[in-house]
């Protein structure tokens, strides 16, 4: 186990125990909230169940890091105390994409330029592509087309859309945020 | 809380709305996309928001607003999710995105 800064683990050995804890607590607290009953019989129905899924599904959890194929990024290892800064800002996003999106649907021109372009950016941890992506398809006017090997390949409506995510200088700013929600930005090992 | 579900309803129904609307109106597949893939999250979201509210007028906040709020988490991650793959699908099959100067 080698972690090079907070929330953010690579693991090269099976730290097996660990994360099959981990797992199992998350997945049995998930059935205490569904199953809202906290007699012994419910418990035992929900701990049996949970180390199950934990035993068949650990092995799938584990997504190979794009440089080094020997290392290991855990799909539920999300910094969670960055992420509830994320999501609200998230929220906000897709609320004005919606606006955006109603409002070319409702005026009767049609206002759109739809294009594909693509961008590249570079992040280690595929869980950090999958956040990216999902919220380039949620936010205003961009849909994820495609993703392979670094590089995005994105149909926006309009040309606003396309410049909010790849300006002329520099980096967008949602990018730049996911990466720093996975602090992929930093220096290996400076941490915070 | 009566006012705020319903605000919150009229939200979900006037984006899904919006969304029917854009697949119909918009000129090709992936603009479609655009509609059906956005309109859809927050219309939907919203709708199930207001019902949580709903639901608050009489009970209060229980175990079925949790429920309910996990309906619009897995929403929201599942909806992309499924937008991307079936545009994908269609990119790689080699469909051309309609453009303002190739009509």
């Amino acid at each position: 186990m080698n972690t090079t800064s907070a929330g953010k683990t690579k693991t090269k050995r099976y730290s097996y125990f660990k994360h099959f804890s981990t797992l199992f607590l998350i997945l049995f607290l998930f059935w205490t909230t569904l199953s809202g009953k906290l007699d012994v019989k419910h418990l035992t129905i929900g701990a049996v169940t949970s180390l199950v899924v934990v035993w068949v599904t650990l092995s799938l959890l584990r997504l190979p890091s794009g440089e080094n194929k020997d290392e290991y990024y855990l799909a539920f290892d999300i910094p969670i105390r960055r992420l509830l800064a994320y999501v609200p800002w998230l929220i906000w996003e897709v609320v004005k994409a919606n606006v955006h999106v109603a409002l070319i649907v409702l005026n009767p021109k049609m206002p759109i330029e739809p294009k594909v372009f693509a961008f590249k950016k570079k992040m280690d941890s595929p869980i950090a592509h999958v956040f990216l992506a999902n919220s380039i398809t949620l936010t205003p006017g961009t849909i994820t087309v495609d993703l392979q090997d670094n590089v995005y390949i994105v149909h926006a409506l309009d040309e606003d859309a396309e410049k909010a995510l790849t300006p002329d200088e520099g980096e967008g700013i949602m990018p730049e945020k996911v990466a720093r929600l996975f602090q992929e930005n930093e220096v290996e090992g400076r941490g915070d | 809380m009566k006012y705020l579900a319903l605000l919150f309803l009229l939200g979900g129904f006037f984006f899904t709305f919006v969304a029917a609307l854009g697949v119909i109106r918009f000129p090709d597949f992936y603009t479609r996309m655009h509609a059906s893939g956005k309109g859809d999250t927050l219309g939907v979201a919203l709708s199930i928001i207001g019902l949580i509210f709903y639901l608050a007028i009489e009970d209060g906040f229980t175990f079925t607003s949790v429920k309910l709020l996990f309906i619009v988490v897995f929403i929201f991650l599942a909806n992309p999710i499924g937008t991307h793959a079936i545009c994908r699908a269609a990119y790689r099959c080699g469909l051309k995105p309609w453009t303002r100067g190739g009509e």
